[in-house]
């Protein structure tokens, strides 16, 4: 056996099947209790990830800004970007790293997974080699692969499209908000593109991957929560562009209100022609939001 | 674009790529994943029968080494994407070819091979003309295990945990038993009676004439190897890492023997001693009588195909190819060669030389006597 075999490998493989023997002969349940598992030992660096990508989401106003400022010097774009990042602890690659650092882990248990389940007469005879000396081990094998009415070892049309839904909900999540049109189009691509791949997949391999897949998304949707709330899940607020040339704007109560109420500032309907400075802008809050006795425009009247 | 910003995109493109290389790298590598067979090979009137790993019958004349290919079996309709089919396990690109894990048979003029697509072929020996299939229009659950011939019938036990029997002329269904878990061992008979282990931990005894059962006898873990009968005891290995051996009348547990791994192959007796090879790289050598450890070798590798006996030697393939030969009276053990293939299949003897099916799409050949390696017959369809 190879390093990693014996490092990594034929431990988890062996973690699955004696969990599989506690927990009731199911494999099923092995699948998601070591996937739980093996994302609580991960926690720290999977909230570093979301951290670091949710901190990029923040930055990306100022980076609007900057890009507006220094759009057609590029270098010195460049330079005031890589200044913003350092100003704001931000590390732009720590979101792949971390990836990096995981992808391992997860690729073992994808191993684990499909050579435990040992779906061809050749893989319950590799599964051989993998086998602690453990009584236990060797009375459980080979595995129950019933779980919930399904065959892990077959494709389940409904799991597949458990995992493309679970992948979607956990991607929109964890989506920045790019207000680079291009980057925004392409996140919207991979928005859809990834969940759906990977539900046509889900529908040509095991369903105990699949289920594998579909346990793995939902503990990170919950942990994404536990970072950003509900994140790219929200409803986004209007785009300035496409208010501008409306005659009526309706104010979205709901971004501002708990600011305004602070302040006591008044909520203006007007029925004139808005000008762009007027117009509520999410992507600027900072420079457009109230500010008690130091914006008050005059063209703004009391209620 | 200046340079910066080239530098950014191309550091970018090699984050990709690596972690692309690497995914591809890490959830290809999973071995095991897609049925590729193992049949061993059957020799009558001169010529050799093995079913390939293209998934077709093949007969090798063995005086002049011309070879005749029968039809490919034809795979269940996949239902995968990308190519994949579920009955290959998730794996690609092998989708087109049906593993063939049963060593073929033979009865008067007629060949029988099962497919891992859930049909069993009875094709003509001489033309490899096929003359009947089982069911004709769908497909059964999965062969893994390999036909038995006893008398004008066939026998045989399916994934769906079921034992069959069939009239070898017509392969019209003559009864059948159901286990209550799959089936991937080869019966095996005696004294009219059928001997078939299923994954459920039994070991059934069925009456050859009308399936009836007899006796079954429970162990510790799933039973999949071949039975083999020898003096009325019956010894079979089984996943619990132990060799039973019964009596083969009515069940009753004689002796146990306990290897560090599953007992996968098929043991064979030469003089009163069992020669058991184990997944964990050991060949136990046991007395019949009473399961004495007499001595054991240390292969370096395990052993899931079943030995042969030639000329006073037991030849064993280790899972890697490496083929060792037992003298069965000085006990003295010597490396034949080293294939450096994949040998998962049993073993087939004629005449002096050992025939061995490697992952290459080869069929390997030695002369037992001298050692000699003789050159390999291609199995690959032109």
């Amino acid at each position: 056996m190879n390093p990693w075999e014996l490092i990594i490998q034929q431990p988890v493989i062996n973690v699955l099947i004696v969990m599989s023997h506690y927990l009731g002969d199911s494999f099923g349940m092995a699948i998601i209790a070591l996937t739980i598992i093996v994302n609580i030992l991960m926690l720290k660096l999977t909230f570093s990830q979301i951290r670091s990508s949710k901190a990029m989401q923040d930055l990306q106003p100022k980076i609007a800004e900057l890009q507006k400022k220094f759009g057609k010097d590029k270098q010195k774009l460049s330079q005031e970007q890589m200044k913003l990042y350092k100003e704001s602890g931000v590390k732009p690659a720590g979101c792949a790293v971390t990836m990096i650092i995981q992808m391992p882990v997860w690729i073992a248990l994808y191993q684990a997974i499909m050579l435990s389940l040992a779906v061809a007469p050749e893989g319950l005879l590799n599964l051989s080699k993998y086998l602690y000396p453990w009584p236990i081990v060797y009375s459980v094998l080979p595995l129950n692969r019933e779980f919930l009415l399904l065959d892990l070892a077959q494709p389940n049309f409904i799991l597949a499209i458990l995992v493309g839904v679970t992948m979607w909900l956990q991607q929109k999540m964890s989506m920045t908000i790019s207000t680079d049109p291009r980057q925004a189009q392409q996140s919207q691509m991979m928005l859809w593109m990834m969940p759906m791949m990977f539900a046509l997949l889900a529908l040509s391999f095991p369903s105990g991957l699949a289920l594998y897949w579909v346990a793995n998304s939902i503990v990170r949707v919950v942990l994404q929560y536990r970072v950003t709330g509900w994140g790219g899940l929200r409803r986004k607020p209007a785009e300035p562009t496409g208010d501008a040339d409306k005659k009526y704007l309706k104010f979205d109560a709901s971004e501002e209100k708990k600011s305004t109420d602070e302040v006591g500032a008044d909520i203006v309907i007007s029925d004139s022609e808005p000008s762009r400075k007027d117009i509520y802008h999410p992507s600027k809050p900072t420079k457009t939001r109230y500010q008690p006795g130091k914006d008050r425009s005059k063209g703004r009247r009391k209620k | 674009m200046n340079l910066k910003g080239r530098g950014r995109v191309g550091r970018l493109i090699l984050l990709v790529i690596l972690i692309l290389a690497v995914s591809l790298v890490g959830f290809g590598c999973v071995k095991g994943l897609a049925p590729i067979g193992w049949s061993g090979g059957i020799v009558s009137d001169g010529s050799l029968f093995v079913g390939s790993k293209e998934g077709r019958l093949v007969a090798v004349n063995l005086a002049d080494e011309s070879r005749l290919w029968a039809e490919p079996l034809k795979p269940v309709s996949s239902t995968g994407f990308f190519g994949c089919s579920p009955a290959m396990g998730g794996g690609c690109g092998g989708a087109s070819r049906v593993a063939i894990y049963g060593t073929p048979v033979i009865y008067e003029d007629l060949v029988y091979i099962a497919g891992y697509n859930g049909k069993i072929y009875a094709y003509n020996a001489t033309s490899l003309g096929l003359r009947w299939v089982y069911p004709r229009e769908s497909n059964l659950k999965p062969f893994v295990g390999g036909i038995a011939v006893f008398g004008d019938k066939l026998y045989i036990g399916g994934e769906d945990g079921k034992v069959y029997a069939f009239d070898a002329a017509t392969g019209d269904l003559v009864w059948e038993f159901q286990t209550d878990d799959k089936i991937w061992g080869t019966p095996t008979l005696y004294n009219d009676t059928l001997y078939i282990g299923s994954f459920d931990k039994k070991l059934y005894a069925l009456d050859a004439a009308d399936g009836s059962l007899k006796w079954y006898f429970t162990a510790e873990g799933s039973v999949i190897a071949t039975p083999l009968v020898y003096n009325d005891v019956l010894y079979i290995g089984s996943f619990d890492r132990h060799m039973y051996a019964l009596n083969a009348f009515d069940g009753s547990l004689k002796w146990k023997f306990m290897g560090e791994n599953w007992f996968w192959a098929e043991p064979v007796v030469v003089n009163d001693v069992i020669y058991a090879p184990c997944l964990d790289g050991k060949v136990y050598l046991l007395k019949a009588g009473n399961g004495a450890k007499v001595d054991e070798y240390d292969m370096d590798g395990s052993v899931s195909s079943r030995p042969v006996v030639v000329d006073g030697s037991v030849i064993i393939t280790t899972r890697k190819g490496v083929v060792y030969s037992i003298a069965t009276d000085t006990r003295e053990i010597r490396q034949m060669a080293d294939f450096e293939e994949d040998v998962d299949g049993p073993l087939t003897e004629y005449g002096g030389i050992v025939y061995i099916h490697t992952a290459d799409l080869s069929l390997q050949r030695i002369n037992a006597a001298t050692g000699a390696i003789l050159r390999p017959v291609s199995l690959e369809s032109q």
